[in-house]
């Protein structure tokens, strides 16, 4: 105020309209909103325009098209000719299984690094420390090709010699297969047992508050009814395994299949396939005769390579191998060893004599080549295996190459067998012949429980069996999750250390132990610090799963940008991918809102 | 009668820091013996991959690519002299805050790696042997300005401004041929493409205040656009935005797809998808101000502009100095996104020379060479910025006010 001027009330003077902050504001607004619908009419006419001149669909009809995309990661059944909605679809499910174990793993490693961090162990917590900053600091893009073309594309090719792990994986450049345990046909035997199950501990828990409520004890609610459920829950699965007996509706019809170089068993059940059911095949000779092939590791280690299928040693009661041309090897002095029994072997010349296979006596010195081109007959005796259906009732194998011949005859049980058939296994020329015994072969289905565990197999064309996981999910997979573990860790750290002092302190002077304290004093109150920011992570998680093309995955933004390069669609694809990832957001929020409003009611 | 206390252990020295660090109690001496395994096998795999297996030719040969791409060889001055002004602003600004500011905590390290590049320029590349030195001269000069005139620091956002005109003329270039002939900005690329990216930050800043301003509007129509557009951009990809913009900016701005080079397309995502992220941080500065702030500004007689601009604003800014800083990592990072777009950035040179046919006579390939060293010059920048960002929070007490 200048001095001299008079001071003039607010509630006398009359304030012009100009300056009447309402009005003001209702102008403002008005002319906002006005220029706001001016601007976006003008930039909508433009895009019609545009897409009328360029004469691209602005519409959703594109989505009822064939798509004629492949694709080969996928939770739900899809073909080539299924529609680009699919395809999305498709996309959008593999957008949430990248970011559900995403979350899961990227939250158990991050907790543990979070803590580690703050280890009284010098090493422990500096290497905590390094893993967080190294990994935070480098871009995720850089993180998942690293992963994908530095880490898991040079692992041994599937074909050749798949890594075998402990425990039933294997591991090689196709990706991860590991046993899993499938419902069968006779799951629905199990549902009212998990009903019952579900219900019991329900009422076990309330029982158990109750009790606990009116005694005025401190207890965990939680053991009592998660014992029952176990136990009702187990009863009804050891259960359906009595009794059990192969439903006469079940049957299985061979289908070759020898694009792919293997033969499908399809497992029918009511005029569909049945999905996870055991099949144990068993022949009693079979012999495969395999051309050898020259393996050029480096000028100084050319093999005469031979590759059957892979089989396991004790799959059968015996594995015979001899020459084709047994005169013609013996002169030469021809030998084998396995790098893998019964799988890979080389064919050498003992030159020195040792009985051994040594560097140095893979090349053929009369033609400073390997020994290719030799054939190898491989002779089974009593093979079986027992194998489960996959989602679509199929069985493969690879030993029954000629499985549909050795059907129909056995069906004319008087055809001879067919020797000398050529075909192509292997990226080679093979020759299967299947003995007169084998005509005997007997495949059966095995009787089950509610659920079967099914083993991974490498037959020719890919994975059989188990949980399989490919390169691609894998590395995203993994880069994703060891990204995201950093930022987790550093939230937990913040989480830990916000618990004030006095509470470690006043749980330590009650006699608490020092595990006791952090997982009854400090853990659950750090939690309610560190659930909001790191549920924000998870989102996190999901929205740079989008990354997935530089690891070659199927997800829902790699999808979408090719179906927009097919169709020209782009503005109603750019409208499904902003409502798709609202939708996710939105999902994030409400839950971060659930547990807001929990942690709030904790709180006293 | 009180009994004698035994002697107090001894409390300091490297046997007593072994016990304390390492060995206390059986589960630690386990937990190091194991720790100890892992960090041994993982440096003796890091260190032989480094000095005995990896085949480190390739990287070699095309640091140019990965400096800036296609940038015509001739020219290279040009980025370089740019480069230089900006070190030596910077300089200007770590030599007024004194050696022990956070400015010279970030400005003498990135010195150092130019000193380093500069050595090897010398050595090696006889193209640039006096311009990477000049750089590190300007940057120098302008430390030694800062610290002799600390005022001149005054002057330095004009400079910032000046350099961001000088620095684009000197890229693009004026006339055909010649000195500072045109490059066309599709040959933008490398290291340069991702610190041009980087600068959508700048342009980000008063987009996100003027949407933060705006979502603590009290006029609704205001306040839900604002909050619209936070929302639906930060809900989604920055990948989703690059791409949507290389397809959608053209169409929605009714020019020649052609007219508009990827590289615009990308820096309006960059910038507007930044921009979201800022308004939110600037909205947590803002909630941070005590109210009493601003009424006692109104009490004052400012206008409610002048309230926000001078009083709220810069308080809350200086709140969120860290959490920007943050952003800023992510963003750096985050540029690496571009290929999506069909730009070539540093990221994406890595791409193309691990697939050269050179490359591919090596056994194995270069994939994990070429991709180390790229994550190594991502991780100086990024980690460098976040130490700083850590000494920001740490000096400007946030959370203990």
């Amino acid at each position: 105020m200048q001095p001299g001027k008079p001071n003039v009330s607010a509630s006398t003077a009359v304030v012009p309209f100009w300056r009447n902050v309402k009005i003001i504001g209702v102008i403002a607004q008005f002319v906002f909103v006005i220029a706001l619908v001016a601007g976006v009419g003008i930039l909508v006419n433009n895009v019609v325009t545009a897409l009328a001149k360029a004469n691209l669909p602005a519409d959703f009809s594109f989505l009822g098209k064939p798509a004629g995309i492949p694709i080969a990661e996928r939770a739900i059944p899809y073909q080539v000719t299924d529609t680009y909605a699919r395809a999305l679809l498709i996309g959008f499910l593999n957008t949430l299984k990248v970011a559900i174990v995403g979350v899961v793993l990227a939250t158990v490693i991050g907790v543990l690094m979070g803590v580690m961090r703050l280890s009284s162990n010098w090493l422990v917590r500096t290497m905590a420390s390094v893993y967080v900053e190294v990994l935070r600091n480098i871009p995720l893009a850089v993180q998942i090709v690293f992963w994908y073309s530095a880490v898991l594309l040079p692992f041994p090719p599937r074909i050749s010699d798949p890594i075998a792990l402990p425990g039933g994986l294997i591991m090689s450049n196709v990706g991860l297969a590991f046993p899993f345990l499938y419902p069968t046909y006779r799951f629905a035997v199990w549902v009212p047992y998990l009903v019952a199950a579900a219900v019991l501990a329900g009422v076990a828990w309330w029982w158990r508050r109750r009790t606990l409520a009116k005694a005025d004890r401190v207890g965990s609610v939680w053991p009592f009814p998660v014992v029952t459920f176990l136990v009702v829950a187990g009863m009804g699965l050891g259960l359906s395994y009595v009794g059990r007996s192969v439903p006469s509706d079940l049957t299985f019809t061979f289908e070759a299949d020898r694009g792919r170089g293997t033969t499908a068993f399809v497992v029918d059940g009511k005029s569909r396939p049945a999905a996870f059911v055991p099949v144990t095949i068993e022949i009693e000779k079979a012999s495969l005769t395999v051309s050898s092939q020259n393996l050029v590791e480096s000028r100084q280690d050319v093999r005469g390579s031979v590759r059957f299928p892979l089989m396991r040693e004790n799959e059968a009661d015996a594995f015979e191998f001899a020459f084709a041309d047994a005169e013609a090897a013996e002169e030469r002095g021809l030998q084998l060893s396995f790098d893998k029994y019964p799988s890979v072997a080389t064919i050498y010349v003992d030159r020195n004599g040792n009985g051994r296979f040594d560097a140095g006596e893979d090349v053929d010195p009369a033609t400073n080549r390997g020994y290719g081109g030799v054939d190898v007959v491989m002779t089974v005796t009593n093979f079986r295996r027992t194998l489960v259906s996959d989602r679509d009732g199929q069985v493969r194998t690879p030993t029954f190459k000629h499985a549909d011949d050795v059907a129909a005859a056995a069906v004319e049980e008087s055809a001879a067998p067919r020797a000398g058939t050529r075909f192509s296994a292997f990226g080679q020329a093979a020759t299967a012949t299947v003995s007169e015994s084998a005509l005997s072969a007997k495949t059966a289905i095995q009787p089950v429980g509610a659920l079967v565990l099914s083993r991974a197999y490498v037959p020719v064309s890919n994975y059989e069996g188990g949980m399989r996981l490919t390169v691609n999910y894998l590395a995203l997979l993994l880069a994703l999750v060891v990204y995201t573990s950093a930022f987790i860790a550093e939230i937990v750290r913040g989480g830990i250390l916000a618990v004030p002092k006095g509470q470690r302190e006043a749980a330590r002077a009650i006699g608490l132990s020092g595990t006791q304290t952090f997982s009854l004093i400090i853990f659950p109150q750090a939690m309610r610090i560190v659930l909001p920011p790191m549920i924000s992570q998870y989102l996190n998680l999901t929205k740079n799963s989008s990354l997935a093309s530089l690891a070659g995955y199927a997800e829902l933004f790699v999808i979408a940008s090719v179906v927009s390069n097919q169709t020209g669609a782009a503005i109603p694809i750019a409208l499904l991918l902003i409502g798709s990832y609202l939708v996710i957001s939105l999902a994030f929020s409400l839950v971060l809102n659930q547990v807001n409003a929990r942690l709030a009611l904790v709180e006293r | 009668m009180i009994q004698p206390r035994p002697a107090p252990v001894k409390a300091h020295g490297f046997r007593f820091w072994l016990r304390k660090n390492l060995f206390n109690g059986p589960f630690n001496t386990v937990l190091t013996f194991v720790a100890a395994v892992v960090v041994a096998w993982s440096l003796y795999n890091l260190a032989t991959f480094i000095f005995v297996e990896g085949s480190w030719g390739q990287v070699w040969r095309n640091m140019r690519l990965f400096g800036v791409y296609r940038y015509p060889p001739e020219y290279l001055w040009r980025p370089l002299l740019a480069l230089g002004i900006m070190l030596g602003l910077m300089g200007v600004m770590a030599g007024a805050g004194g050696r022990k500011s956070i400015v010279a905590g970030a400005f003498l390290p990135i010195q150092g790696f130019v000193a380093v590049v500069s050595v090897v320029a010398i050595l090696f590349w006889p193209s640039v042997r006096f311009l990477w030195p000049g750089a590190l001269a300007l940057g120098f000069l302008g430390y030694f300005i800062g610290s002799r005139w600390p005022r001149s620091i005054k002057y330095l956002p004009w400079g910032w401004g000046v350099w961001l005109v000088v620095g684009y003329l000197l890229l693009s270039g004026l006339t055909t041929g010649g000195t500072l002939g045109k490059v066309p900005v599709r040959d933008w690329g490398g290291f340069l493409l991702t610190l041009i990216l980087f600068t959508g930050i700048i342009p980000s800043f008063p987009i996100g205040i003027a949407l933060a301003l705006g979502r603590n509007s009290k006029l609704p129509a205001i306040k839900y656009f604002c909050i619209g557009f936070i929302e639906v951009v930060r809900g989604a990809p920055l990948i989703m935005w690059l791409f949507i913009a290389s397809l959608l900016l053209p169409l929605i701005l009714n020019v020649d797809a052609n007219s508009l080079p990827a590289i615009m397309r990308a820096y309006v995502a960059i910038t507007l998808f930044s921009a979201a992220y800022m308004a939110e941080n600037v909205r947590g500065g803002l909630q941070a101000v005590p109210r009493g702030q601003g009424e006692a500004a109104r009490a004052l007689g400012l206008s409610a502009w002048q309230t926000t601009l001078l009083i709220v604003l810069p308080q809350a800014l200086r709140a969120v100095i860290p959490a920007i800083v943050g952003q800023a990592i992510g963003l750096f990072k985050d540029t690496s996104l571009v290929f999506i777009v069909g730009l070539v950035d540093f990221f994406k040179v890595g791409d193309i020379v691990s697939v050269q046919p050179e490359a591919l006579l090596v056994t194995g390939g270069v994939k994990l060479e070429v991709f180390l060293f790229i994550a190594v010059i991502y991780f100086f920048f990024a980690y460098r910025m976040s130490i700083a960002s850590r000494q920001l929070e740490k000096r400007l007490g946030v959370g203990e006010r």
